[in-house]
């Protein structure tokens, strides 16, 4: 082939990889939600954790501080910001202590004798009238401290301001200039996003939109705008884990470039060497987004991680490139072992595809398609771009030195049974925990962050994201019963000082039974003029100033009860709603939790409330279940990986001693990794289990080929040249990601990089060919 | 006599409001008559008016019943004997909050903070004049149509807020808080009570 033609056919091949690239990004949509990484939930209750995780009343919440500026210029800008927000499809409350207490939807007024307590402890008659007429008299001497002249008439015992108050948070800051004020000085506001709060990538889209209101305000000027929250951790740790990962791969991309230039003397490889990856990732989305439409955040990160074993079929091809013979015919001589690798690594992945999680799913049709691209690539697209001039590495004198010294190396037949005791010694006595279950520790937040949260929750009297108080019954009117039923035990527990506030279903609706109660102790007409006149007798309002108080009590007396599902669908009952689920029949209540300051006696105090109807849900506690759980899968499907990886190497072979060879140095780096982890006080996460499923894949590479029988030292010598090239790249580019401080890129790059040197001493001593 | 006594009437608003100026804290005992359309006769309150200087007013009733509401930070908290306090934002009661903005620039002297937010006109019959703030912003003319203080010489008398429903409180100040009244005094005693302030 013409070096012309070479040239024409890379920067085509290059541009097909671009337009694909382009294509695949636009109809593919990127999920980020951590839920679809779990597995499919069994229970209603179940299902219930894993929506509530990321939809929780808390988890929803960002908190806003604006401060550095006066009080009056803060309050405009406060202001200013929540009308932005409350246009803005991406939130769906959006709070600043501006709202008015007083309103009430009008369509609920003539409930209000319903809704509101009042009548559960007094009637309407003179004695309670007369109280409350005496009341709003003297409210009328304080200009606006009272009601409105048209609501006084209609309601002069303040149901409506009740409601009001009833229908607010227990605990809310204090109001400076008309919005709310913490006591540092800054105002503070509080959005609900429409996403859940563990979506890092939808809720960086909506702190971006936040931040863009708040600096085209006009007066912004030198205030800051402080974010917060469980939603705000979740994309800045996406974020910084991204950014991190990205730096430390550039720089082991440049350490991998430069040292494929000195391994070959050519710089004119790095134009082929990227191929099969990239069209293998490229292919591998494509599959995903045409199978299921969209990818997980995750699934593309361990994906990307998996198909890196890829990065070897070009090596290998480079490497065993002999003097005197084509392109073509020394990739027809390693293929058919290239090929059992990839077939093999292929058939493992399908266990990943049994696991029933659908985020697995993805990611074993995501690694097979790019690995079997990747491979097809290599095989019928590479040859034929090569650069045509190379030097056979064969005749390196230093490498047959390495190779003659490898090869007399003493092999101690006792040693992998000694690896594997000490292995196996070192798991069982781990000082520390086998998993880390809690995916936020991976991706820690920075403690002066945490703490500034944790001042804005309690300034904003916001709820707790870890608890949420659980009430099931088999009708929604059923758990408002129940809500009525614990109501006095919540209330002992606030006034002890366990919690702060819960935020129970039956403070914005009464049962149908309470509403019913209410409105039998309602008084007729002719009673109640009665009374109201008699309390009138000592006052100086205008004479039938009351007629509609009189009107309203009258229509309530007849009206058809408040069902939630006519509360929930009206514009006020949205709280409600968000309360009220309905999953496989039954109906939870779910009650936000403000302020736990002692979780043990709740729990304790709701275990005893009200046997299995009430319970305390410890959000965190459940997913860390959920990720054990999902963890357990991820383990048992890699156990039939490696199962199924060693019947096919035994069915390629048709000799079960050479897939011996071949298998057990694999599985033996694999656990010795482990124990060096363990013994390190590692405790494993899926991050671990990922990486080491990677450094498992090139293993198997390095035991194949060493096993693989030549026919002279010089084939040997390119054996051990490519596999010498993938080990150094394998620990610079994984090293590099361990020098990381953030927890989730070490635990990929020490585990990939140690596991790859294991991989090659133990390849060197259990599987490569004596000299013959 | 007294009216020979009395200084001049300052020729223009600014020299008068100046002249009014009190330093803070400064008390006053009042009597307010106010006002409310549910009402059919009129609510007479006798108390006591504490201006601590900046945004901070305290208005405190002694009868015919207690209560204090005190105003600052742009809060208004009321406490009404036997009942829980009420802490309500001073944007909630715009009347409240213009009177006490109103009250500090005329106690502070600060007529550019006054003429800022009020149209000011100054009436003169005798020794005695009319000082009538109306205001200037739409949102707050919703609810106020204006601030009146009648007064002699350099001694503020009555303190009217109109408010623009209708509603009216008529603060009689200093000694003309221990003019006798009627009953149920109607506008027009009380605008002649006002008006003989000093004679």
């Amino acid at each position: 082939m013409s070096p012309l033609r070479r040239y024409a056919l890379i920067a085509l091949c290059w541009t097909a990889l671009g337009a694909a690239a382009l294509s695949v990004r636009d109809g593919l949509v990127i999920r980020s939600d951590l839920r679809s990484f779990m597995p499919p939930a069994r229970a209603a209750d179940q299902r219930l954790v894993t929506e509530e995780i990321g939809n929780g009343p808390g988890a929803q919440l960002l908190l806003l501080a604006i401060g550095n500026a006066a009080p009056p210029q803060l309050a405009r800008l406060s202001a200013g910001l929540a009308a932005a927000l409350r246009t803005d499809p991406r939130f769906t409350r959006v709070l600043n202590g501006a709202e008015d207490v007083t309103s009430l939807d009008p369509a609920l007024l003539p409930y209000r004798y319903l809704l509101s307590p009042t009548l559960d402890t007094a009637r309407f008659d003179a004695a309670f009238l007369a109280a409350e007429l005496e009341q709003r008299e003297e409210d009328l001497a304080t200009p606006g401290i009272g009601v409105l002249d048209d609501l006084l008439a209609r309601d002069p015992t303040l149901e409506v301001l009740k409601l009001g108050q009833r229908w607010r948070p227990a605990h809310v800051p204090q109001v400076r200039e008309g919005v709310w004020f913490s006591p540092q000085g800054e105002a503070l506001l509080l959005a609900q996003t429409r996403a859940p709060g563990f979506d890092p990538a939808a809720q960086a889209g909506a702190i971006e939109a936040l931040r863009r209101d708040f600096d085209g305000l006009p007066d912004a000027g030198a205030a800051q705008l402080t974010v917060s929250g469980p939603g705000y951790f979740a994309a800045a740790a996406a974020k910084t884990t991204r950014d991190e990962a990205e730096r430390l791969s550039a720089i082991g991309v440049l350490g991998f470039a430069l040292l494929l230039v000195l391994a070959y003397r050519s710089a004119g490889i790095l134009a082929v060497v990227a191929l099969p990856l990239a069209a293998g990732a490229l292919g591998g989305l494509a599959a995903i987004g045409l199978t299921f439409g969209g990818v997980h955040g995750i699934t593309l990160a361990f994906g990307f991680t998996l198909l890196g074993v890829a990065q070897e079929y070009p090596i290998r091809l480079f490497s065993h490139r002999r003097a005197g013979a084509t392109v073509a015919a020394s990739t027809a001589d390693v293929w058919p072992l290239l090929r059992l690798a990839i077939v093999s690594a292929c058939i493992a992945y399908l266990a990943l595809a049994a696991s029933g999680v659908p985020g697995l799913q993805q990611l074993a049709l995501f690694t097979i398609t790019g690995l079997l691209i990747a491979g097809a690539v290599t095989r019928w697209l590479l040859p034929e771009v090569v650069p045509l001039t190379f030097d056979d590495v064969a005749a390196s004198p230093w490498l047959e030195r390495l190779r003659a010294r490898l090869a007399h190396m003493p092999r101690p037949r006792p040693l992998p049974w000694l690896v594997l005791a000490g292995a196996l010694t070192a798991v069982s006595f781990a000082p520390t925990p086998a998993w880390q279950n809690d995916l936020a520790a991976l991706a820690p937040i920075p403690q002066a962050q945490l703490q500034r949260e944790g001042e804005l929750r309690a300034a904003l009297g916001a709820p707790d994201v870890r608890y949420l108080l659980v009430l099931e019954a088999a009708s929604a009117d059923g758990v408002l019963r129940l809500s009525e039923a614990i109501a006095p035990l919540t209330g002992q527990w606030m006034s002890r000082g366990i919690v702060d506030d819960i935020e129970l279903p039956s403070r914005y609706l009464p049962s149908l039974a309470t509403q019913r109660a209410r409105q039998e102790r309602l008084p007729d007409r002719a009673t109640l003029t009665t009374a109201l006149d008699a309390a009138l007798a000592d006052r100086d309002f205008q004479p039938g100033l009351f007629a509609p108080f009189v009107d309203d009590v009258e229509t309530a007396r007849s009206l058809p009860l408040l069902t939630p599902d006519a509360f929930m669908h009206s514009p006020f009952g949205a709280r409600l709603q968000a309360m009220l689920v309905q999953r496989d029949g039954r109906w939870f209540g779910l009650a936000a939790v403000h302020g736990v300051r002692d979780a043990q006696e709740l729990e304790r105090g709701v275990r005893a409330a009200h046997g299995g109807d009430v319970r305390l849900l410890d959000l965190k506690t459940s997913s860390e279940a959920l990720v054990a759980d999902c963890r357990e899968r991820i383990l048992v499907a890699l156990g039939a990986a490696l199962a199924l990886l060693a019947a096919a190497v035994a069915v390629a072979f048709r000799d079960a001693r050479r897939a011996w060879h071949v298998i057990a140095p694999m599985s033996l780096a694999t656990l010795a990794v482990v124990a060096v982890l363990r013994a390190c006080g590692v405790s494993l996460s899926l991050f671990h289990l990922v990486a080491l499923t990677l450094a498992a894949g090139l293993g198997l590479h390095y035991a194949l080929f060493f096993e693989r029988p030549v026919s002279d030292a010089a084939e040997a010598r390119r054996t051990l040249h490519a596999t010498l090239v993938c080990v150094i790249s394998a620990v610079l580019v994984f090293g590099l990601l361990a020098t990381s401080a953030l927890p989730v890129l070490r635990a990929i790059g020490v585990t990939v990089a140690l596991g790859v040197a294991f991989h090659f001493c133990l390849s060197t001593q259990m599987a490569q060919r004596r000299d013959r | 006599m007294l009216a020979a006594q009395a200084p001049p009437v300052p020729a223009d608003a600014a020299t008068l409001i100046a002249a009014l100026a009190r330093p803070a804290p400064a008390s006053t005992a009042y009597t307010e008559v106010r006002f409310a359309r549910p009402l059919r006769a009129p609510l007479v309150l006798h108390g006591q008016l504490d201006y601590g200087g900046g945004d901070r007013l305290g208005k405190r009733i002694d009868t015919p019943y207690r209560e204090t509401t005190t105003i600052g930070a742009g809060v208004a908290r009321v406490e009404r004997e036997g009942h829980a306090p009420r802490e309500i934002s001073l944007e909630r009661v715009p009347v409240l909050a213009a009177l006490l903005g109103g009250l500090s620039a005329l106690l502070g002297g600060d007529t550019a903070a006054l003429a800022d937010r009020y149209a000011i006109a100054l009436g003169a019959e005798g020794d005695a004049w009319t000082l009538t703030l109306r205001p200037r912003a739409a949102e707050l003319a919703r609810h106020l149509r204006a601030i009146v203080v009648d007064g002699h010489g350099h001694e503020p008398g009555c303190l009217s807020l109109e408010e623009a429903e209708g509603d009216a409180s008529v603060l009689l100040l200093g000694e003309l808080a221990r003019a006798p009244l009627a009953h149920a005094p109607t506008r027009a005693q009380l605008a002649a009570v006002c008006r003989h302030v000093g004679t």
